[in-house]
């Protein structure tokens, strides 16, 4: 392949990725905090408060990043992809125009009031103006889950001379994907901070005494955990049968199915070697895999020989399913556990045993891998389409020279490396000792 | 007049949406652009200068910019967006010309926004570092305009004279937001941080003033198209009144810089009026050369735009997002000249305000 394309691929991904990093956590914690403000109003005491004014700030390191790292992502849609607009112009313009407006209506007329504004505003007009973050920013995420989703399973659209153009906006929007991505991403969303909240505080609990504010966090985390788990295995349950019906070579990757018609194997552990044609080291549950694997119009199963080369790097699609299917299930048990740990009302998360902190202190940040890997099967199980079926990544590459792409992203992993350093040393400053109120008065320096 | 000529040219009527829309968004994309180079080139300029202010006014310096940083960041994302859902067709042949400059551009303006707010979370031995990134990204962003402005006027032409040309107007753009963040810096604030900035802004004001001329002379004699527009026909005393406003500001800013380095203790605006006037000068310049071109003599404005029904779609997201964005910039840049006023302290009373 060209490689031009696959660099450009590469850098595409890293900044998607980055930029999904701290997605994540701000669309979690937007609705955690919306939370904790509802309990703080319905119980006595501080302890949700305190909750709140710690964690609010490490919602705006999020929203700052995650606000910022979209820059490269929208500008390399233009340098890196510039055949894309030119195709699905119709379709993704209004589509990244209502997703910026939205980010923009957010961002100018609540984020400021909620990150400065806290002592000028009433409670109530407060925690408004929380609710409005947070439905503001799912709706920002739906714009672009929306637009992705379409580029999966595309709808509603017509295809003349190499364009698409919208038939219908309902289902653009609305069409196979975009539900079980909006679920995924929630679910992930729900995973990442549940986990950064209970790692946060299994760690804080060794050097600083417990209190009633990181128990009632901890607890909150236990439950959302679980809960995420749960939606993150309906929504990969059904992301799977989408996939098996609507897009039969990444299913077939996903499952390592290498020839059409044989009795399908449901792979669990493997090495897919794309040369010999057959997976390496293989375990599999025999006759178990048919229905996660597409059909043709005669009901015979397709495997990876039927698409005759176009079909996505089979062992990075069928790894990326089985690492986020791993860090789920680890994070089942690890949630189950927190609960556990919890069963009794008023024991101190300051009680647990030592083992039990490193566990989930270790795990703060394995919320990400989930939500990385399922990026990179949603994303990378495409290759070599970028619009399903119709137009590849060699169509819409750039002319740009393939060692100006290695420079630029080694200059976007610098830049990243730094940024996600100063993310980790503001946390762990933060939650060593305490965060630091920032006042930004209108005009006034 | 020019209206009327273009309809003729292009077989629309004048009520065709499909004539109008385009223009309408191409006026937005242009506002856009005007109210990036007005609010937030200051922004740049300050943020290049904090890499040779001496240490201990860069703090200063970076809380003066600290209550526009909300509305700055997002220009950039406002003109994309414009640009994007209004000229699909014409965004991949002019992005993907521009790899290079879109790549350190993409990265000046992330490392700048993020070290600008995670300094202000820092804790104070980490805040040199933010400061210095917020620096660097800035100074990434202004190299990055000005190989961007220097591959738009030579229609993306590359080789070895190019390449120079490009960097020497990199150079001038960096003057140019200099020039713009001193002007700033010598209205808002007195004491010894106007003095240097009296002293930064004489220094940058001849690289400014050599890259808008550089700028235009090679606009005009690499493009026959814009060279005839200018000479030929009955427009050529507006372009002749443009060069002179432009001449008459930098002669301006000039003066007063050397006049302050003798009094510096009244507070003026000229300095930043004028280097605003020449910003808009250019702008305005290139914006009637290219006019009504996106990428010269090869595409213009209606090759380039979204179908009628896509662009109908995004007018009427841009009319409810207008007066949002309008009343939220009046809002926020309200104070923005003029010398800057200490922020009152929670719980004094406030009557000043």
């Amino acid at each position: 392949m060209n490689t031009t394309v696959w660099l450009s691929q590469i850098q595409s991904l890293v900044s998607l990725g980055f930029m999904s990093l701290f997605l994540l956590i701000e669309l979690g914690l937007a609705w955690v905090l919306l939370f904790f403000r509802l309990a703080d109003r319905f119980s006595p005491g501080n302890a949700w408060m305190l909750a709140y004014r710690f964690w609010v700030r490490v919602y705006a390191l999020a929203a700052i990043l995650a606000l910022a790292a979209s820059m490269p992502v929208l500008i390399q849609l233009g340098s890196l992809w510039p055949g894309l607009l030119d195709r699905i112009g119709d379709v993704a313009g209004p589509l990244l125009a209502a997703a910026i407006l939205t980010a923009f209506i957010v961002k100018s007329c609540f984020m400021s009031a909620m990150l400065f504004g806290q002592r000028s505003l009433s409670d109530t007009a407060y925690t408004a103006v929380v609710l409005m973050v947070a439905v503001g920013t799912t709706l920002s995420v739906l714009w672009v889950l929306a637009l992705v989703g379409w580029m999966q399973t595309p709808a509603g659209t017509g295809f003349l001379n190499g364009e698409y153009f919208v038939v219908d906006w309902y289902e653009v929007v609305l069409n196979p994907s975009t539900g079980w991505l909006l679920l995924l991403v929630a679910a992930a969303s729900g995973l990442t901070v549940a986990f950064m909240l209970l790692g946060v505080i299994a760690g804080r609990a060794s050097s600083l005494p417990a209190d009633d504010s990181g128990r009632q966090v901890f607890r909150t985390g236990a439950v959302i955990g679980l809960a995420a788990v749960l939606a993150y295995g309906v929504a990969i349950t059904g992301y799977g049968r989408m996939v098996a019906t609507h897009q039969p070579a990444k299913a077939a990757a996903t499952a390592a199915y290498w020839q059409s018609g044989v009795q399908p194997d449901l792979a669990l552990f493997g090495w897919p070697d794309e040369r010999r044609g057959s997976t390496r080291a293989l375990l599999a549950w025999t006759h178990a895999g048919g229905k996660w694997l597409g059909r043709d119009a005669e009901g015979r199963l397709l495997g990876l020989d039927h698409f005759s080369g176009m079909h996505p790097p089979v062992a990075l699609t069928f790894w990326s399913f089985r690492l986020t299917l791993a860090v789920a299930l680890a994070m089942f048990v690890a949630a189950c556990g927190a609960l556990w740990c919890m069963r009794r009302k008023y024991v101190e998360h300051g009680d647990l045993p030592p083992a039990w902190r490193r566990f989930f202190s270790g795990m703060t940040f394995l919320g990400w891998v989930a939500g990385l890997a399922v990026l990179c099967h949603v994303l990378a199980g495409q290759a070599p389409f970028v619009v399903n079926h119709t137009i590849t990544f060699l169509e819409i590459a750039g002319p740009a020279n393939p060692a100006h792409v290695a420079i630029g992203i080694a200059a976007h992993l610098a830049v990243y490396g730094v940024l996600l350093l100063g993310f980790m040393h503001l946390l762990r400053h933060g939650v060593q000792y305490g965060v630091v109120p920032v006042a930004r008065r209108r005009g006034r320096a | 007049m020019i209206v009327d000529t273009l309809v003729e040219l292009l077989g629309f009527s004048a009520e065709d949406p499909a004539f109008w829309m385009p223009l309408a968004f191409m006026g937005l994309l242009f506002a856009i652009v005007v109210a990036a180079a007005v609010l937030d080139g200051f922004d740049i300029g300050v943020g290049c200068l904090t890499l040779v202010a001496p240490g201990e006014l860069r703090p200063r310096m970076m809380s003066l910019l600290s209550p526009w940083r909300d509305a700055n960041e997002f220009w950039l994302f406002l003109g994309m967006g414009v640009f994007l859902a209004a000229f699909p067709n014409a965004w991949g042949s002019i992005m993907g010309q521009l790899y290079l400059p879109l790549m350190l551009l993409a990265v000046g303006v992330l490392l700048r926004s993020v070290s600008f707010e995670f300094r202000l979370r820092a804790p104070l031995d980490m805040q040199r570092r933010w400061i210095l990134g917020f620096g660097i990204g800035s100074l990434a962003t202004a190299v990055a305009h000005g190989l961007l402005l220097a591959r738009l006027v030579v229609s993306y032409r590359s080789g070895g004279g190019y390449l120079a040309f490009g960097l020497f107007v990199a150079l001038c753009c960096v003057a140019a937001y200099c020039l713009l963040g001193a002007a700033w810096l010598i209205m808002r604030e007195q004491g010894p941080l106007r003095l240097h900035a009296v002293f930064w802004g004489r220094r940058a004001v001849r690289w400014a003033a050599a890259g808008a001329v550089a700028v235009s002379v090679v606009l005009a004699f690499a493009n026959t198209g814009v060279f005839l527009k200018w000479s030929d026909g009955p427009q050529w005393s507006l372009v002749a009144c443009l060069w002179i406003v432009l001449l008459v500001c930098f002669v301006a800013i000039e003066l007063s810089l050397q006049r302050m380095v003798t009094h510096s203790d009244g507070t003026t605006m000229l300095p930043f009026a004028a280097t605003l006037l020449a910003f808009l000068v250019i702008l305005g310049g290139l914006f009637y050369s290219f006019f009504p071109y996106l990428v010269l003599d090869n595409i213009t404005i209606w090759d380039g735009s979204a179908s009628v029904s896509s662009l109908r779609l995004v007018l009427a997201a841009a009319v409810v997002a207008l007066p949002v964005a309008l009343i939220f910039n009046i809002w926020v840049y309200w104070r923005m000249f003029g010398l800057s006023r200490a922020p009152v302290p929670p719980g004094l009373n406030r009557t000043d305000s």
